[in-house]
């Protein structure tokens, strides 16, 4: 009986649950329809820090053109959610993301070919800048937005109190990272301090971001360019063992980079730095807002990165703005990119108050060091123009740095480990990783 | 025109179908339907904003063939049975020992299950600061009261998965515990009594009567410790991922790469689905032994 009544009360609910779907359909679709079909949806790799600045920057570019701007940013899981957009085809019409992701984005057809004569402003920015934009096929796939180089970041007031020079060599380095784990800089009377700080993690590659630098400056590279676009893996050279080694000695020999350095994050250096448990790191200069917070602006300079054996190159990127290919609102999608480009866009960008979404601006017409009103960007663009160094230009790079990245770590990580062959075998799996990107040299 | 007999059976029959209904929607939407959308997906080398390649059984080829993924399969294989027989065995002392209905006991175990519903990125978290490699880190602390030289933890290949079935174990025992409890208060009272006044010792009751009384809980325990342990993710990657030299690497972080850093979906989809096979077809294998071996006594 009881069932009965129960079927009963169904049935005679069904018509109405078939009204309420009905009305909610009707709803989804007048929603649908009354969305406005100028808005621009954006998305970009940066934190919640960032997100001030975001909105006004797209404010100010909707008050001057009437494009609305939807915008989307997250950091640690980006990628991952790119990978799902791009999976069920949903993908945004602008993405700001870094130069490394050119050839992957590319590969799987998310940027579309951009016309560098036909920006607006594109002449401002340099040929140099230009290159981070351009694919391995020769054509440019994105807009520069910001560059950057890498710089070195030190406690000051520990280095002074240490009575030591600013390092200039990389035995200088080793020296003060040396001193730094050794001395007591605080002061606290407790072996609790520490030098370097290495980011030695395979998460999203860093420990192959980190250690590039390096293999630069010892007169390395991960692959050479064999000519008619095909490239060799270099980690055989001898250099290449040599920057290896170097960054070694500081975590199985003096034993003065940070504890847990093997998987090391950014996130995990940038608390290590702030909170006083080790005093050089080598980074981009997003973290200078971050830093003259906490330790503090007097505490740390900003300074040029120590030159190697060979030159003083440093890691040179940028964030870059794609048009996505699937787009079919490209017309929007250009001006919001020229804006971005534009000496206005690139000043708003530089939130010289926060977080900057610009460090340097892929516009020359646009100074860092006057936008922020403080010298230490002349530090930093001059890194960037006298020794900045992109990442080699291979179809796929972050399949490569996913792959180096594992070799690096495992070589730190055993220090007991002979380091050539254990960059001959990385140097094999790199080769079969150019195979598959079909431009391994014979 | 049926007759109303027939109408009526048939609506005896539609009631437990109309009750599983909604489940069953988010079911199908939400797992079935992308199940076999990734066993299908598994088939193709997946492009994106172009058609995909059918590649047959390249990809599970490529499986069978991939040297760093069976690496993983190991690491996975010596953490799924670390982890499940060390948690099952510590859960069920705790359970011995916080059984009864006590209002104190209530409040320890209320305090001992927290670690079971803490987020697993949390703990991981936690743990890293315990298990900071430095002198004067939580655990190398305490170790070094009794002389032992500071440990490196998640730092050093060798001790990196050790540390990680130590921080899994701590989180699955009070979950496992849990089961254990309730399978104790299943256990025939009379059976104790019988056992006593037969000179049985704690030991032996034990041996005689609890455990083999509760053979169900010790099945489920390991049934779910297997299931959950082969596709953990989250506790590696939130500690190590995968690293020092890739001695933590696990299933899971392997596949997270092929498929979100590398963007090789048809072959990720393929490893996970072996891992699917594999999961499904082990613990029907081993449900059914033991439902012969039930049958059996």
């Amino acid at each position: 009986m009881q069932q009965r009544k129960l079927i009963g009360r169904i049935r005679v609910s069904a018509p109405q649950a078939i009204a309420v779907v009905l009305a909610f359909a009707a709803l989804a679709a007048f929603g649908a329809y009354g969305a406005e079909p100028a808005t621009l949806k954006m998305w970009t790799r940066s934190g919640t820090d960032a997100r001030a600045a975001w909105d006004a920057l797209t404010a100010k570019f909707t008050e001057k053109s009437g494009i609305k701007v939807e915008l989307f940013s997250a950091t640690t899981d980006f990628e991952q959610r790119l990978a799902r957009a791009l999976a069920s085809g949903d993908l945004p019409d602008v993405i700001i993301n870094d130069t490394s992701s050119l050839g992957q984005f590319v590969a799987l057809g998310v940027a579309a070919e951009i016309d560098r004569g036909s920006i607006e402003g594109s002449a401002n920015i340099s040929d140099r800048t230009w290159q981070g934009a351009r694919a391995f096929d020769g054509k440019y796939y994105a807009v520069p937005f910001s560059v950057h180089p890498f710089v070195l970041f030190i406690r000051r007031d520990w280095r002074t109190k240490l009575g030591l020079p600013v390092p200039k060599t990389w035995a200088d380095l080793q020296a003060l990272s040396r001193a730094f784990a050794e001395k007591d800089p605080d002061g606290n009377g407790k072996a609790d301090t520490y030098g370097l700080l290495v980011l030695g993690s395979v998460t999203r590659g860093y420990a192959s971001w980190y250690l590039s630098t390096y293999l630069w400056q010892s007169g390395g590279d991960f692959v050479r360019d064999a000519g008619g676009g095909k490239f060799r893996g270099t980690l055989t050279e001898p250099q290449a063992a040599n920057a290896v080694k170097y960054v070694r000695s500081f975590i199985c020999v003096d034993k003065s980079a940070q504890p847990g350095a093997i998987n090391a994050v950014p996130f995990d250096a940038v608390a290590g730095f702030r909170s006083g448990q080790a005093g050089i790191y080598l980074t981009g200069p997003w973290n200078i807002a971050v830093f003259d917070k906490e330790p503090g602006r007097d505490k740390f300079e900003v300074v040029a990165v120590p030159a190697g054996p060979v030159n003083a190159d440093v890691l040179a990127e940028g964030d870059l703005a794609y048009i996505v290919k699937s787009s079919n609102n490209k017309a929007a999608a250009k001006a919001f990119v020229e804006f971005l480009i534009s000496s206005e866009g690139q000043a708003l960008g530089m939130n010289p108050t926060g977080s900057p979404l610009v460090r340097l601006a892929a516009n020359t017409k646009v100074n860092a060091s006057l936008v922020f009103k403080d010298p230490r960007w002349d530090v930093i663009q001059d890194a960037y123009v006298n020794h900045g160094h992109y990442m080699p230009n291979v179809p796929n790079w972050t399949a490569i740095r996913q792959l180096t990245a594992e070799g690096f770590n495992k070589l730190l990580a055993n220090c007991n480990d002979n380091v050539e062959p254990g960059l001959k075998d990385l140097n094999d799996r790199l080769e079969r990783e150019l195979a598959k990107q079909q431009v391994l040299a014979k | 025109m049926p007759t109303p007999l027939k109408l009526r059976r048939w609506k005896k029959a539609a009631v437990p179908w109309l009750f599983l209904a909604p489940a069953l929607v988010v079911f199908t939407l939400f797992k079935y339907i992308p199940m076999v959308k990734g066993l299908d997906m598994s088939f193709y080398k997946v492009n994106f904003g172009a058609p995909w390649d059918w590649v047959g059984w390249d990809n599970f080829r490529r499986a069978a063939e991939d040297a760093d993924l069976h690496a993983a399969v190991l690491h996975t294989a010596v953490y799924v049975f670390c982890t499940v027989l060390l948690s099952a065995i510590l859960g069920f002392a705790m359970a011995l020992l916080l059984e009864g209905p006590a209002r104190h006991l209530r409040i320890i175990r209320t305090a001992i299950f927290l670690p079971a519903v803490t987020s697993a990125a949390v703990l991981a978290e936690i743990w890293r600061i315990l298990l900071s490699p430095t002198p004067y880190g939580a655990v190398n602390t305490i170790i070094g009261w009794v002389g032992m030289v500071p440990a490196e933890f998640f730092d050093k290949p060798d001790q990196a998965l050790g540390s990680l079935i130590a921080m899994a174990t701590w989180k699955t025992i009070p979950y496992d515990m849990m089961i254990f409890l309730a399978g104790l208060s299943g256990v025939n009272r009379e059976l104790y009594e019988a056992a006593a006044i037969d000179g049985a010792n704690w030991l032996k009751r034990l041996w005689y009567v609890t455990i083999p009384s509760m053979r169900h809980a010790f099945v489920i325990v390991g049934v779910l410790g297997f299931i959950r342990g082969f596709r953990v993710f989250t506790e590696v990657y939130a500690t190590t991922g995968g690293g020092p030299a890739g001695a933590t690497e696990v299933i899971m972080t392997h596949v997270y790469k092929i498929g979100f850093v590398q963007f090789d979906y048809g072959y990720a989809a393929a490893v996970s689905f072996l891992v699917f096979a594999f999961t499904a077809i082990a613990t029907t294998l081993f449900l059914m032994s033991q439902r012969q071996l039930g049958r059996g006594r």
